[in-house]
């Protein structure tokens, strides 16, 4: 099977974007890092989770590439880490394609994530799709309201009972993907394809761990949620 | 595998052929124990039954003989005394006797037999007796039925005055008594095998509980919950079954882990060098122009191969998990065309003509779309190396008749090859196989895990996967998915 359909409309220009990539094989760190370059994306390496998290603070990524895999802190632990002060987006690495492995890197905080071996193009769709900003609800549309649930797309803010919520990209426009039709059922297809880029063959967990994980911010109650609604065989939906 | 003769059948042959016979064996388990429970509480109380009817009777029977006869001979010496004074007298010496229990004096003296009642002669009384008392001077007593009712009678010989003395004592009121004893046991005989089943039921039902349990267990982990351990118990007997299966089920789920991360570790070991592989061929790509053309057949012949060798390591992969049972599918439910058309288009030829028929369009099946995405793509390589890239087809249609419910969908690719011969059909499915033809295929090209997956994807979807011919007359194979679908 060919490669799913990894169609971007917006362009994001690599010049000057900053890919961290932590993984601890030398030879496929090398290799990565030099097809990614001929892409036209400026590497930093790390081999380590430690590593990782000074490299981090150092050169300040615009996006992460995480192996699971990982010799000491693994890359779950390396993710909810940097999770826990940056919204940057992150793509996991597996080589085990297990309903596990993939649930538990969403769940630690990954934006997205690739199966190795991918070829290094694939990569940068995934990540000009993850770097791509949260359109516009609309003209005129400057402050969205549902109920105590507030969103001002052009200034990425979220604020819950006047509160701001600290959300990461693709979770905000996620939301904002919700929020440009109120009340629309949205499927999962149709929000893999206009928050990640991917086609008829994306991974529909993508949607469900993020659905759950953008809950957790916007609800009271994120058991018993009241405005990002599943609609059983359908999908979803956003109500105030 | 080695099989275990259940223990507790019946070692001893004489009882075997006896169980054998009453067929014990065919029964099951519980209904034995319950049948054996009451048989034995049958035999038991009807021996004590039996035992005490039997002792009552012979205890009541003394007890009223020796009443009767130490009465007689009370009798018989007042008539004999009696009749010594006064020969004359005997209706009246009779009717001053002490009688108890209504019984029925009778003197014979001087060749003359009187009664109290007429119906009493000397025809009432057995000839034995009669012979034993007057013909040879004994004293004796006989049991015996008259009017078909029990008596006993007395004969006491009087010899001062040559006569007989004889005493007929119903003995009904004895046998109403043991009627009674003997209803009573044999409703407590009833009531005991009732009870002796009922214990039988409840033991069995004891018995049987921990195999219950270890039937549900192992259930369970056939189920795929390796994790299933019977309780520990203090039970003796059943320690050792517990114990015995525990163990099992441990080294089952050891075993089972342990090909579990074989699989995901060679996954690691095989996917961590094709990483760079691909990548480095990306990079030498986008410099193809700058390289020799020697150089350059040599980089699209590394291309293409490790495309294949990375296709071959998902195929093994894959069918590695499916050996360890460990794939569970993720299920959506597809419109069967538009999965179909999607399936085609990122498969080797994206431009292979679908044809969906109207019937066909609009149903659904549950199904994991990238397996069964893989399937679809795995019969069109299969088609595109056996007839070219040119011949390939694909349709969906139903089998049912115009107006029959539809249940399944047919998924046929079809390719304008040589066909594969009858006896060859189950064969092309099994892993590595090598038909006929293998030497038209392109080089190195065919021989692999293709058809095997897309027999194991299709049957983890409940269908089924064959291939004929194509219809009228057609040069080439028909390879067809069937999957269980329904209207949208």
């Amino acid at each position: 099977m060919a490669s799913p359909d990894t169609t971007v409309r917006a362009t994001i220009a690599p010049v000057g974007t900053r890919i961290l990539t932590v993984e601890d094989d030398e030879r496929i760190r090398t290799s990565v890092r030099m097809a990614l370059e001929d892409e036209g994306w400026t590497v930093d390496e790390a081999a380590s989770g430690e590593a990782a998290v000074d490299a981090f603070a150092q050169h300040t990524p615009d996006v992460v590439l995480i192996d699971i895999m990982l010799p000491g802190m693994d890359g779950f632990e390396l993710c909810r880490s940097l999770r826990r002060n940056s919204d940057v987006p992150i793509v996991m690495v597996t080589a085990r394609a297990d309903t596990h492995d993939v649930v538990a890197g969403l769940e630690a905080g990954a934006d997205d994530y690739l199966t190795k071996p991918f070829a290094p193009k694939e990569l940068s769709a995934r990540i000009r799709a993850l770097l791509r900003r949260a359109k516009p609800a609309g003209p005129g549309h400057h402050k969205l309201v549902f109920g105590d649930l507030e969103i001002v797309p052009d200034e990425g803010k979220v604020l819950l009972a006047k509160r701001d919520l600290h959300l990461t990209k693709t979770e905000f426009r996620l939301l904002c993907e919700l929020a440009s039709s109120p009340g629309k059922v949205f499927s999962r297809e149709s929000l893999l394809d206009r928050v990640w880029g991917y086609g008829y063959f994306g991974d529909g967990r993508l949607v469900d761990v993020h659905i759950r994980r953008l809950r957790t911010k916007v609800e009271a109650d994120p058991a018993n949620p009241r405005h990002v609604v599943t609609v059983r065989g359908l999908g979803y939906r956003l109500q105030s | 595998m080695a099989t275990v003769r259940p223990t507790g059948s019946v070692r001893w042959p004489a009882v075997r052929a006896w169980a054998g016979r009453l067929r014990l064996g065919r029964l099951g388990l519980r209904s034995r124990v319950v049948l054996t429970f009451a048989l034995g509480a049958f035999l038991l109380s009807t021996l004590l039954a039996a035992f005490t009817f039997a002792f009552t009777r012979s205890t009541l029977l003394r007890q009223r003989e020796t009443a009767v006869v130490r009465q007689a001979y009370v009798n018989a010496r007042q008539v004999q005394d009696g009749l010594r004074s006064d020969p004359s007298v005997v209706p009246d010496l009779l009717s001053g006797l002490g009688l108890p229990g209504g019984s029925r004096p009778l003197v014979c003296y001087r060749s003359a037999c009187t009664a109290l009642s007429s119906a009493y002669t000397q025809a009432i009384l057995p000839d034995t007796l009669k012979r034993r008392v007057a013909d040879d001077g004994e004293a004796a007593r006989m049991r015996y039925a008259l009017n078909g009712k029990p008596v006993l009678a007395v004969g006491i010989p009087l010899l001062a005055v040559a006569g007989t003395y004889y005493e007929v004592v119903p003995l009904d009121d004895i046998s109403d008594t043991l009627r009674s004893v003997g209803a009573s046991l044999i409703g407590a005989a009833v009531i005991t095998t009732a009870l002796g089943m009922l214990l039988g039921l409840w033991s069995s039902r004891r018995v049987v509980r921990p195999l219950a349990d270890a039937a549900a267990a192992a259930s369970a982990i056939a189920g795929g919950r390796l994790d299933t351990r019977l309780e520990p118990t203090d039970d003796i007997d059943l320690r050792g079954l517990t114990a015995a299966f525990n163990d099992m089920a441990s080294a089952l789920q050891q075993r089972v882990e342990r090909d579990a991360r074989f699989t995901s570790d060679v996954s690691h070991e095989l996917r961590s060098p094709l990483m760079t592989l691909s990548a480095s061929i990306q990079v030498m790509q986008a410099r193809r122009d700058d390289l020799p053309e020697r150089a350059q057949a040599a980089l699209d012949l590394l291309v293409a191969d490790v495309a294949r060798f990375q296709g071959l390591v998902e195929d093994l992969l894959e069918i590695s998990r499916y050996d360890a049972r460990s794939v569970r599918l993720v299920r959506d439910e597809l419109l069967v065309g538009e999965f179909v058309r999607q399936a085609v288009a990122v498969s080797s030829l994206p431009g292979t003509p679908v044809s969906v028929s109207d019937r066909a369009d609009g149903l659904v099946i549950d199904a994991d779309k990238r397996r069964l995405a893989r399937a679809v793509a795995n019969l069109i390589d299969n088609a595109r190396i056996h007839g070219g890239a040119e011949g390939v087809r694909v349709s969906v249609d139903v089998p049912a008749e115009e107006g029959e419910p539809v249940g399944h969908v047919l998924l046929a690719v079809e390719d304008d090859g040589p066909g594969v011969p009858v006896e060859e059909r189950q064969l092309v499915f099994q892993r590595f196989a090598r038909g006929a033809q293998a030497g038209q295929r392109g080089a190195g090209e065919g021989a692999g895990l293709g058809l095997a997956l897309v027999e194991e994807h299709v049957r983890l979807h409940g269908g089924r996967v064959w291939v004929e011919d194509r219809p009228e007359g057609t040069p080439g194979a028909r390879f067809v998915i069937e999957l269980p679908a329904e209207e949208a």
